[in-house]
C-alpha cells in the first residue's frame, strides 16, 4: 500500500462538480492521491475515471446513469441505493475531505446523506463545497442554501466557497473560463492542502492537526496565495488577503484560529518563513491561536504558495491545554474538558441545537409503543425525518 | 362432510373484522357476513387497551352474525405484530428397513421429529410449515414416500410468536364471549386468500400491507421459503404525515386516502391541496408534492427493509410471479409501481380469489386476511377436531 493511502485520508468528490474539482486535485498533485468520485451521471463520471479517478454510479438502477436533472431527492435516493458500494471504498480511511458543488441534484441531494453516513461511520470530514455563481439563478442558489445546514449538521469542517468570490473582476471573462478558472483555484487551494498533509517538510502540519483543528473549529474560511522570484514571501501575504474568498483579508481579520500553510522549494529562506507569520500577525486578531505548517517540494524552486483556513468559530476554550489554565469563556460543560474529544468519535461534539426542530422525538401516535427498531433505527420516527429530507412548503 | 360455518376473527391494527364463511362440497369457500369495526387500542398489531378493542369485537361480530344468520360462539383468530418471527429446522433419520424404501411411518416420524423446533420459553409456535424432504442427497422432494434411499432428511419453517402478546388477544376475543379455537399468522392467512397455485409455483412474495404491521410470505417452487412480519404499516405513514404537516391523525389519513401517492413523479408536483379550517386549526394549504414525499420516503423504507430480508433469507432470485400486494394500504395510490421499482419484478394488486361472495365489497384486499382465515379454518378442520384449540398443526398443507 502507498504512503499516502496510510495516512487514512480520501477525497471524495459529489456530483459532476465535486468529481471535475476531485479530478482535478488528483491532476495538480501527481500520483498517489487516494480520491474517489460518486456521481449519478454515467457520462461525467466517464470523465473523471478517464482521469485516473476511482468513480462509483450512484443509483444505477434508479436513474439509469443519466443523472438527476437537478432534482435533489433524486440525488438522495440514489445515494441511499448505492451506500453499501460506497463504504466498500472506505477501507483504512480515518478523514474524509468532500468536495461537492451544491444547488444541483447530486451535489445537492447525495452530499448530505454520504456525509450523514461517513459521521455515522466515524469518520472526520471536512466538506468543501461551493455555493454557485449568481448568474446560476436563485432557484440554484436558494437549492445550495437549503442542502447548507444539512451537510453541517453532519460535517466536521465545512468550507463554503461562494464560488462568485474567487474572482476580483469576473466581468470580461468568457463563462466557461470563468467556471475553469474557479475550479483551478479552489482545486489548488485543496491540493496545497493535500500536500501539506501527506509530504511534511520541516514544520509538519499532520493530519491529526488538521483533525485537531477542524473538531473545533467549525466552519472555516479557505484562502490561499502564491507569489515567485524575489520578495516571494510580502507577495504571497499580500495575495493571500486580497483574495476574495477571504473577505479581503477581513476573514483573516476576524479569526480565532488559523492554519496556515507554506509550500515552497528547498531554497526557503528562515527569513521568509518570518516574514509570512509576521505579515500573517500584523493582520490578524492578537490573541489568534496560528497553526502553520511547511512542504518543500522541488518543484516549487522560486515559488512560494499560501494556503490558509480561518476558523471564525473556534474557541480557545476547547482546546485541552487551555482549559486546564483555566479559561473563563468555556463554552462546554467541565466533563467535555476533562474528557477532550478523540479524533475520531465525535458524537459527543456538542452543537447547541439541530438544524431539524424535530430530532428523534418525532414518534406521534407511536409515543408509548413499543419501538420498533431495525439496525439501530427506530422505525417508528417518520422516515423523512431520519433521511432529514426537507419537504416543499 | 358438511362443515359448519367457520367464524374468523382479524383484530387489526385499523379495524376489526369479524368474516364467516361456510364451505361447499367442492372445497370453496363462501363469505356470507362480513362485520367491521374501526378498532381503537391496538398499535402495530397489538393490544394496548383491552376494554376499547372487547367492544370493537363485539360491534364487529353482532354485525356479521346479523348479515350471515348465525350466532358465532367460536372463532378462529389472526395474529400479527413484529413479535412473530420464524425459524427454520432440520430433522433426518435412517430408513432401516432391508430394502430401504421410505413408508408413510417414515415419514410421519421426520415430520414430528422437525416440528419438535427449540424455541424460548416465552414463545408458541403459530405454525409448523413442511418444506420440502431431502432423500439421501437429492433435495427438494415434496413426497418422499415409497422412494428408496438410506437417509431421510426434512426442513420445516416453524413461526413462532410470543406467548402474552397471543394471549391478549386471545384474551380479548374471550372477554367478548368469544372462544378461540385456534390463532393463525395473518401472511399466512392472506396468502391462502390471495395466491394462485401458478403463482406459488413460479415464485412469488406476497406483501400484506395492514394497518400496523406489514407481513411478507415467499413461496417458490411451492414452498415457503420466507415469512416474517414488520411492525410498521399504514399508520406509520398517516402518523408521518401528520407529523410533517402538523396535523391530527385523522386528517392525515383523509389526506393520505385522498391524495396520497406512493410515487414522488410529474403528478404531484406544483399542486397543492387545500385543507379546510377546524376547531383549532387554521385552514391552510399544503403541497402535494411534499406529502408523496413523505409517502415516498415511508413506502420505499418499508419496501427496501423487506427486500433485505427477503435476500438474507435467499428468496429473492426465484421470484418469477413477482410482487403481491395486498391489504388495506395496497389500494395507497402508485404503490405497485414503487414496488415494482424496490424488486425489479413486476407488482400486482393481490385480491382474494380464492374465496367467494366478496364481489360486492369495496377494496377487497383490506379483507383477505379475515377471508384467508376462513379458508385456513376450512383447511384445518378435520386436524383440529380434538387437538387443544390454541397450538395447531398444520399437516403438509403448504408443502404441496
Amino acid at each position: 500500500m502507498k504512503q499516502e493511502d496510510q495516512s487514512g485520508l480520501l477525497l471524495l468528490g459529489v456530483g459532476g462538480g465535486g468529481c471535475r474539482l476531485a479530478a482535478a486535485v488528483k491532476a495538480a498533485y501527481g500520483g498517489g492521491l487516494r480520491a474517489l468520485g460518486v456521481d449519478t451521471d454515467a457520462l461525467s463520471n466517464r470523465g473523471a475515471a478517464a482521469g485516473g479517478m476511482t468513480c462509483l454510479l450512484l443509483g444505477g438502477s434508479r436513474l439509469a446513469g443519466h443523472g438527476t436533472g437537478g432534482d435533489a431527492i433524486q440525488g438522495r435516493l440514489a445515494a441511499q441505493d448505492d451506500m453499501e458500494n460506497l463504504t466498500a471504498h472506505l477501507e483504512g480511511v480515518r478523514t474524509v475531505v468532500v468536495t461537492a458543488c451544491l444547488g444541483g441534484g447530486t451535489g445537492g441531494g447525495a452530499t448530505p446523506e454520504i456525509v450523514k453516513r461517513l459521521h455515522d461511520m466515524g469518520l472526520a470530514t471536512v466538506c468543501f463545497v461551493t455555493r454557485p455563481f449568481g448568474f446560476e439563478g436563485d432557484a440554484r442558489l436558494k437549492a445550495a442554501e437549503r442542502v447548507l445546514p444539512m451537510v453541517e449538521e453532519n460535517a466536521d469542517s465545512m468550507v463554503v466557497v461562494p464560488l462568485d468570490d474567487l474572482f476580483g473582476d469576473a466581468g470580461g471573462e468568457l463563462l466557461t473560463d470563468a467556471i475553469e478558472k474557479a475550479e483551478g483555484l479552489l482545486a489548488g487551494g485543496v491540493t496545497l492542502l493535500w500536500r501539506l498533509l501527506t509530504k511534511p517538510g520541516f514544520i509538519r502540519l499532520d493530519p491529526e492537526r488538521l483533525h485537531a483543528m477542524v473538531m473545533k473549529g467549525g466552519n472555516a474560511r479557505f484562502g490561499f496565495g502564491a507569489a515567485a522570484g524575489a520578495g516571494r514571501a510580502g507577495q504571497a501575504v499580500a495575495a493571500l488577503r486580497a483574495g476574495r474568498v477571504l473577505r479581503s483579508g477581513d476573514a483573516l481579520a476576524k479569526a480565532n484560529a488559523l492554519m496556515l500553510g507554506i509550500l515552497a522549494g528547498p531554497d526557503l529562506r528562515l527569513a521568509e518563513v518570518g516574514e509570512v507569520m509576521q505579515a500573517v500577525r500584523d493582520v490578524c486578531k492578537r490573541d489568534c491561536h496560528v497553526e502553520m505548517g511547511t512542504v518543500l517540494d522541488p518543484q516549487f524552486e522560486g515559488r512560494l504558495e499560501l494556503v490558509a483556513l480561518a476558523f471564525e468559530s473556534w474557541t480557545a476554550a476547547l482546546l485541552p491545554a487551555e482549559a486546564a489554565k483555566g479559561g473563563t469563556s468555556s463554552a462546554e460543560p467541565p466533563v467535555a474538558e476533562a474528557f477532550p474529544i478523540q479524533p475520531g468519535s465525535r458524537k459527543g461534539r456538542g452543537k447547541s441545537g439541530s438544524k431539524l426542530s424535530f430530532g428523534a422525538t418525532g414518534r406521534g401516535k407511536f409515543q408509548n409503543v413499543e419501538p420498533t427498531i431495525y439496525k439501530g433505527e427506530d422505525l417508528d420516527v417518520p422516515t423523512f425525518m431520519r433521511r432529514g429530507i426537507t419537504l416543499e412548503r | 362432510m358438511a362443515i359448519p360455518p367457520i367464524a374468523a376473527l382479524e383484530i387489526g391494527s385499523s379495524r376489526t373484522v369479524m368474516c364467516v364463511g361456510e364451505a361447499d362440497d367442492s372445497g370453496r369457500v363462501k363469505i356470507t357476513g362480513v362485520g367491521t369495526y374501526p378498532t381503537l387500542g391496538v398499535r402495530k398489531g397489538q393490544v394496548v387497551e383491552l376494554p376499547q378493542v372487547k367492544a370493537g369485537v363485539e360491534a364487529a361480530a353482532r354485525q356479521a352474525e346479523k348479515l350471515a344468520d348465525v350466532s358465532i360462539w367460536q372463532v378462529l383468530l389472526a395474529a400479527s405484530g413484529g413479535h412473530i418471527q420464524s425459524v427454520a429446522n432440520e430433522a433426518s433419520q435412517l430408513i432401516r428397513s432391508s430394502d430401504h424404501v421410505v413408508t408413510r411411518e417414515d415419514v410421519e416420524e421426520v415430520t414430528e421429529n422437525a416440528k419438535d423446533v427449540q424455541i424460548e420459553a416465552d414463545r408458541q409456535v403459530l405454525h409448523t410449515i413442511t418444506q420440502t424432504f431431502t432423500v439421501d442427497d437429492q433435495p427438494g422432494i415434496a413426497k418422499p414416500e415409497g422412494m428408496r434411499c438410506k437417509r431421510l432428511a426434512l426442513n420445516i419453517m416453524a413461526v413462532h410468536g410470543l406467548k402474552n402478546r397471543i394471549d391478549n388477544l386471545v384474551g380479548v376475543a374471550k372477554g367478548a364471549q368469544l372462544e378461540v379455537t385456534d390463532v393463525a399468522f395473518s401472511g399466512i392467512c392472506a396468502a391462502l386468500a390471495v395466491l394462485t397455485p401458478e403463482q406459488k409455483s413460479n415464485g412469488v412474495v406476497l406483501i400484506d400491507l395492514g394497518g400496523g404491521t406489514t407481513n411478507y410470505i415467499a413461496y417458490c417452487n411451492n414452498v415457503i421459503t420466507a415469512v416474517g412480519c414488520l411492525a410498521v404499516g399504514g399508520d406509520h405513514v398517516t402518523n408521518d404525515i401528520a407529523l410533517a404537516f402538523n396535523i391530527p391523525q385523522t386528517r392525515a389519513e383523509e389526506l393520505k386516502r385522498s391524495e396520497g401517492s406512493a410515487m414522488v413523479d410529474a403528478e404531484s408536483g406544483g399542486r397543492r391541496v387545500p385543507l379546510p379550517a377546524d376547531i383549532g386549526f387554521e385552514e391552510r394549504v399544503i403541497s402535494c408534492r411534499a406529502l408523496h414525499t413523505v409517502i415516498n420516503a415511508r413506502m420505499h423504507e418499508t419496501f427496501g427493509v423487506i427486500r433485505t430480508k427477503l435476500d438474507e433469507a435467499g428468496a429473492l432470485p426465484h421470484l418469477g410471479s413477482g410482487v403481491v400486494l395486498t391489504g388495506g394500504g395496497a389500494y395507497l395510490r402508485k404503490v405497485t409501481d414503487l414496488a415494482q421499482r424496490v424488486f425489479g419484478v413486476p407488482c400486482r394488486l393481490g385480491l382474494p380469489v380464492n374465496v367467494d361472495g366478496l364481489d360486492g365489497v369495496e377494496q377487497p384486499a383490506a379483507l383477505a386476511t379475515a377471508a384467508g382465515l376462513v379458508l385456513y379454518g376450512r383447511i384445518t378442520y378435520e386436524d383440529r377436531g380434538l387437538f387443544s384449540p390454541v397450538k395447531n398443526i398444520l399437516k403438509g398443507l403448504f408443502g404441496r
